[in-house]
């Protein structure tokens, strides 16, 4: 098999999200987020007249993206992008600036006062090294997301984006956004 | 969400910066690393935060709960674990759980408590429990729980101290849906959600109320496979936002829709002819009773469209076997609920669904093995709530709530004078609050076992400490249904606090009270036995591992479509027209009757769920109560523009049981003839995050209930509400 660089993505049927909040607390679990933040989010959309109404919900978390904003803003090189996608931040290197906050076009970032450093979704690289689903994709009750490595040409993600149609979010930000919502 | 609210430019942030030097603050990314020799333990074990005991993976390190992670061998709850089973970690480290046994110190419900041992909190209680007993009997005294593994053995305890009165939650929740199947197939079946085609639900708010595996497996066969999925309910919920068609159905006229449905199926001939020949009695009478109820008469009654009922009725009878009229879970909604319930079950029989894939299925079931404990004598006095009487089709043992309540509180037929609750919290599980506060007021003794401060521990004379789920091992537990499971809980972690299992709290109770012969085993001696018929060369070994055991072969369809196969009625078949209704005195096929409606400048009060709470049980979860910290009641902008509310505003409701204020919700998503609170708010409790947080609905429901049952009726309260 032809060995070749890894880079992992998310793909996200949002119909099939129903609003229940696992994500964001199994998020909070694993990676022991204070209450008040939060490094995933659940966006809703309600709209419509009595009785033609809508509800629309769409899951978020860092996009992880192919020319991350927040890396290059940092003035420490503490935001940083691993060869296989991930956007993380080393903690040791953050002087809390907050640079990073503002260039994100997602807001998937925020600064966590108890630790003066600034804290986001790492897809649980911790639990990806160890061939592991990121926790929010694991616990899923309607398995909305798909997380894996989109240049896996026999992967699950490069057959949904193969097949389906999709979006990304604020393409226009040219940060080349990783998170791909099925239409 | 407004992240950028954070974004404080202020000195002291930046200083606060130069602190991170620990390497805890590497522990997301460097754990396995750090803890892999020192204690990394992977324990299988089975949630507690609400029914549906779903397989989960504790991840403990160093005697710490980390995370709790979906268990992917379940097949019922299909590798997912919801926002409460990984909130699950918060019940055991919650600084405000009840730590140790307590006495009450001031008057009931001032919150004055003195820790006390186990011996004095044991001590106490037997003496109280044994004085009721002399002075009223053994009837004297009331044993309430809500299932769990170890109910049996409280349970067990009331009846070994000679007590006819144990009261369980079904007819707060099921049990006229329950009784309603029961009646029809001689059996309560599981819906085959996956595979069917067409599926209808009546209320049954399956994305945000979680039945595993239904959940999941209506998002998969409504989204992956296409089914189509007809949603009723007066409320805009999740479920009627992912179904193909909603209609915001007139509240309490469900029945109506269905009868005009069958009179389509039957009367264009699409039901299932050589099912309903084989395998029920009583179609002519069915046919007979249902012509008067075209789908113009329905649509009076429900305001959906006459057409669009005769298309629904054309389209689920074409798509049967694959289509289901889906049971739902809480049916305690109307007085006349249980006719609503068989009328659904007789649509499904109709169309011959029985035991087909996509269709009903006979639960699958697994046998466990059991322990021979010392047989105790029945109860000598009859049951307070006088089941015999009242409810003469429902099932004894579980009691019916709120006729006992009223029984109890008129001393009708006897006094009622001690009360023991386990796991239970009948201050916001019942409707009128007030009504079982003076319960309460006129026992003698109350005593309670809980993990957290419950409104009813709050009113208690005595509270045993529970270990949380987490930190105890139960009894085994078969799960029956499409897929039997056997699943097994162990510790994962030793208990934080002074507390003790059901099982030692009701050993040390019984000893006391001179019982012991009856409670004469460990909890292992208990499940050895149970797990000894499993065909498993080593059970224990093996559910330790996995957590849970998965029968082969299910789910299995057509076991009983045999012509030698008998249906445990009375005819031995499935019972359209039912003699044993008629004899008892009920209508032997649904009669509509059209409920009350609101008089004008009121409003009906509908109750209903969201996926991240269990009934009133989980809002102080602090991880789950941060997504609604209190509940607001739902206007419709018409309503809220007669009573100049806006969103947001204080305002007042009332019914005429009670009174309660909480802000106001200004939404589309409600029927103008209704209002919807959440449940779970306005604790008196003062050990909870929810005292004084939104209101109580216990506090405005009015007592009614289902005559066949004795569910209760908690759809039925009309409310005014006025700006304050």
């Amino acid at each position: 098999m032809a060995v070749h660089q890894k880079r992992y993505v998310l793909v996200i049927d949002s119909r099939k999200c129903i609003d229940c909040k696992a994500c964001v607390v199994a998020c909070r679990a694993e990676n022991s987020v204070p209450l008040g933040e939060s490094r995933n989010w659940i966006n809703e959309e309600r709209r419509g007249e009595w009785p033609k109404l809508l509800a629309a919900f769409e899951p978020e978390q860092c996009h992880h993206c192919e020319s991350p904003a927040c890396v290059r803003v940092c003035p420490t090189g503490a935001s940083y992008q691993r060869p296989d996608g991930i956007v993380a931040v080393n903690e040791a290197e953050c002087v809390g600036c907050r640079y990073c906050i503002i260039a994100c076009p997602f807001d998937a970032r925020f600064f966590r006062e108890d630790k003066g450093v600034v804290e986001k979704c790492d897809f649980c690289a911790h639990r990806v090294d160890c061939g592991e689903l990121p926790a929010c994709v694991e616990t899923c009750p309607s398995k909305v997301r798909v997380f894996g490595d989109i240049n896996d040409p026999s992967g699950k993600v490069r057959e949904l984006l193969e097949k389906r149609r999709y979006r990304t979010r604020k393409p226009e930000a040219g940060t080349g956004p990783q998170i791909y919502y099925l239409l | 969400m407004d992240r950028r609210k954070f974004l404080k430019w202020t000195a002291g942030g930046a200083a606060g910066a130069a602190v991170v030097t620990s390497a805890a603050h590497f522990a997301p990314l460097l754990h396995k690393e750090k803890v892999a020799a020192a204690s990394r333990l992977e324990i299988p074990t089975t949630c507690e935060m609400c029914v549906n005991k779903c397989s989960v993976v504790a991840v403990v390190e160093n005697g710490i709960i980390r995370k709790l992670n979906p268990n992917p061998e379940s097949p019922r709850s299909r590798g997912m674990l919801c926002a409460r089973g990984n909130a699950g970690i918060q019940q055991v480290y919650d600084r405000s759980r009840i730590k140790k046994p307590l006495i009450r110190a001031g008057e009931r419900g001032e919150g004055k408590w003195r820790p006390a041992t186990w011996d004095e909190a044991w001590d106490f209680t037997a003496q109280k429990l044994s004085a009721a007993k002399e002075k009223y009997g053994p009837q004297g005294t009331l044993w309430s729980s809500t299932e769990s593994f170890q109910e049996v053995f409280f349970k067990n305890l009331g009846m070994a101290f000679g007590s006819p009165n144990i009261v369980r939650h079904p007819t707060l929740c099921l049990a006229s849906v329950n009784l309603a199947y029961s009646l029809t197939f001689g059996t309560v079946p599981s819906f085959d959600v996956l595979n069917a085609k067409y599926i209808i639900m009546s209320g049954a708010n399956r994305l945000e109320s979680f039945i595993t595996p239904d959940t999941m497996d209506l998002i998969d066969s409504t989204m992956e496979r296409k089914a189509r999925l007809i949603y009723l309910d007066p409320r805009f919920t999740v479920t009627a936002a992912k179904a193909d068609e909603w209609y915001p159905i007139k509240p309490g006229t469900d029945l109506a829709f269905m009868l005009a449905m069958m009179n389509v199926i039957i009367g264009e001939k699409r039901y299932a002819k050589e099912f309903v020949a084989d395998y029920t009695v009583g179609f002519d009478q069915l046919a007979e009773h249902v012509k008067s109820f075209a789908p113009e008469w329905a649509e009076q009654e429900t305001e959906i469209p006459a057409r669009d009922i005769a298309r629904i009725a054309r389209e689920f009878s074409d798509a049967a076997p694959r289509a289901i009229y889906y049971a739902g879970r809480r049916s305690s909604w109307y007085r006349e609920d249980f006719q609503t319930r068989r009328a659904q079950a007789i649509l499904n029989a109709i169309v011959g669904n029985w035991d087909r894939q996509g269709g009903m299925v006979p639960n699958g079931k697994l046998a466990l093995g059991e322990l021979a404990v010392f047989p105790w004598d029945d109860p000598v006095a009859p049951r307070v709530d006088e089941m015999d009487k009242n409810f003469p089709l429902a099932a004894k043992g579980d009691g019916a709530y709120l006729k006992l309540r009223e029984n109890v509180l008129a001393a009708t037929p006897y006094p009622v004078k001690a009360w023991m609750v386990c796991k239970q919290d009948p201050m916001n599980a019942l409707p009128d609050q007030a009504r079982t506060i003076a319960m309460m007021q006129q026992m003698d003794f109350i005593g309670v076992i809980d993990v957290q401060m419950s409104d009813t521990a709050w009113y208690a004379d005595v509270i045993f400490p529970e270990s949380t789920y987490l930190e105890r091992q139960d009894p085994v537990e078969v799960m029956s249904g499409l897929y039997p499971v056997v699943v097994y809980r162990q510790p994962v972690i030793k208990p934080l606090h002074d507390t003790k299992s059901t099982l030692e709290i009701v050993q040390g109770l019984a000893k006391r009270l001179k019982l012991s012969q009856y409670f004469d085993f460990t909890m292992d001696q208990y499940v050895d036995a149970q797990v000894k018929e499993l065909p498993l060369e080593a059970p224990l070994e093996y559910l330790k591992k996995h957590g849970m055991y998965v029968a082969p072969g299910f789910p299995k369809y057509g076991g009983t479509l045999t012509a030698e196969h008998r249906f445990v009625t009375k005819s031995g078949k499935i019972e359209l027209f039912s003699e044993r209704l008629q004899e008892s005195g009920n209508d032997p096929l649904p009669v509509y009757h059209p409920p009350a409606q609101p008089p004008a400048g009121s409003f009906r009060l509908i109750l209903g769920r969201k996926a991240y709470f269990t009934h009133g049980n989980s809002t102080n979860n602090p991880w789950l109560n941060a997504f609604a910290p209190e509940n607001r009641i739902w206007l419709h902008p018409k309503t809220a523009d007669s009573l100049g509310v806006n969103d947001g505003d204080l305002v007042e409701a009332a019914s005429t049981v009670g009174a309660v204020r909480l802000k106001a919700t200004v939404t589309q998503e409600i029927r103008p003839d209704c209002v919807f609170m959440l449940h779970g708010y306005g604790k008196k409790s003062k050990w909870q995050r929810l005292a004084g947080a939104g209101a109580s609905d216990a506090q405005l429901l009015e007592t009614a209930w289902d005559k066949v049952s004795g569910n209760a009726a908690l759809h039925e309260t009309f409310v005014k509400v006025r700006k304050v």
